[in-house]
């Protein structure tokens, strides 16, 4: 798996579309399900605040389906800095974004970080 | 050489960004001009720019007072194109343009009120400012903000402006020959 992040508006997945051969894209932003068919799955931060308010393990979840995802390309959106929010389910949210983070980017083969539309590889 | 400098608040951007300018100012032997780019709202802004006239002096800058169309400094005559210009910051710029104050007449003892009009043709035209600047001029350092690793939840107009500044600082980045992060006064060298 390559796992790409960055703030947002920054342009991961014009990043992921120009170093990954692909076909299909999954977009998550809206709280869906990924579909590990798709080449490239991004707004994965859609998918956990999803999880966050069902009370579902984000990181649990992608364990347990490592297999299905193996040669993916992942872009999720790094929320990690500012204020921890006032709210309580979103700073739920933030904090199993993380986890989740720090989890894939463990197991990714490649970590690529993006900053105004650059792509630099950490991993 | 144009660059682009960004990263967090009160992280030596300014800093940084003042001496690339003036060495490379000295380094050509041309002129060196700050854009200042503020409108001062209260007693605070008026505060912070004092401190950056005071933390500027003695650097040889020439102040040129642009807050709003930037372009407009390429068609000034007195402004030598050649010189290497500072300027800070595109997120000042983006907001000025974006978010109008205009002074309406108020109703209490002929006070005047500020009236914010949200202009939404200025995210294009500024992200088009900037990049035409750095190509007439060639010698600029630009000064932008890293304001989106966060949770983002704000208005609708503040996300909008968090997306324009996006936009803008990627298509200097493209335009730019250097991009430089700063990290609490280190630099790390993107492009």
């Amino acid at each position: 798996m390559h796992l790409i992040f960055g703030g947002a508006y920054q342009g991961k997945l014009d990043c992921a579309k120009a170093n990954h051969t692909y076909e299909t894209i999954c977009d998550c932003s809206d709280g869906r399900e990924p579909d590990f068919d798709a080449d490239i799955i991004c707004g994965i931060e859609g998918f956990v605040m999803q999880c966050a308010k069902t009370g579902t393990e984000a990181r649990k979840y992608f364990e347990e389906r490592e297999e299905l995802w193996k040669n993916k390309v992942f872009v999720i959106t790094d929320t990690s800095q500012g204020v921890v929010p006032i709210d309580k389910d979103v700073r739920a949210f933030r904090e199993m974004n993380g986890r989740l983070m720090l989890y894939l980017a463990d197991k990714a083969e490649t970590v690529t970080r993006v900053f105004c539309g650059i792509g630099k590889r950490l991993k | 050489m144009n660059v682009l400098i960004s990263g967090g608040c009160k992280n030596g951007k300014s800093y940084y960004a003042q001496k690339l300018a003036r060495d490379r100012a000295r380094a050509l032997n041309k002129p060196l001009y700050y854009i200042a780019t503020m409108i001062p709202r209260d007693e605070e802004d008026r505060a912070r720019i004092r401190r950056h006239l005071s933390e500027r002096d003695g650097w040889g800058f020439e102040t040129l007072e642009q807050p709003t169309d930037l372009t407009a400094l390429l068609e000034d005559l007195n402004v030598d194109k050649e010189g290497v210009f500072l300027l800070d910051s595109v997120t000042a710029i983006m907001e000025n343009e974006m978010f109008q104050r205009v002074e309406t007449a108020g109703s209490l003892k002929g006070k005047s009120n500020i009236e914010i009009v949200y202009d939404e043709t200025a995210k294009d035209r500024v992200k088009a400012d900037m990049v035409a600047f750095a190509k007439g001029t060639g010698n600029t350092v630009f000064v932008s903000d890293g304001i989106y690793g966060d949770m983002g939840e704000y208005s609708e107009s503040t996300e909008d402006y968090r997306k324009a500044l996006a936009a803008a600082d990627r298509a200097l980045a493209e335009a730019c020959d250097e991009v430089i992060e700063i990290t609490y006064g280190l630099a790390e060298q993107w492009k």
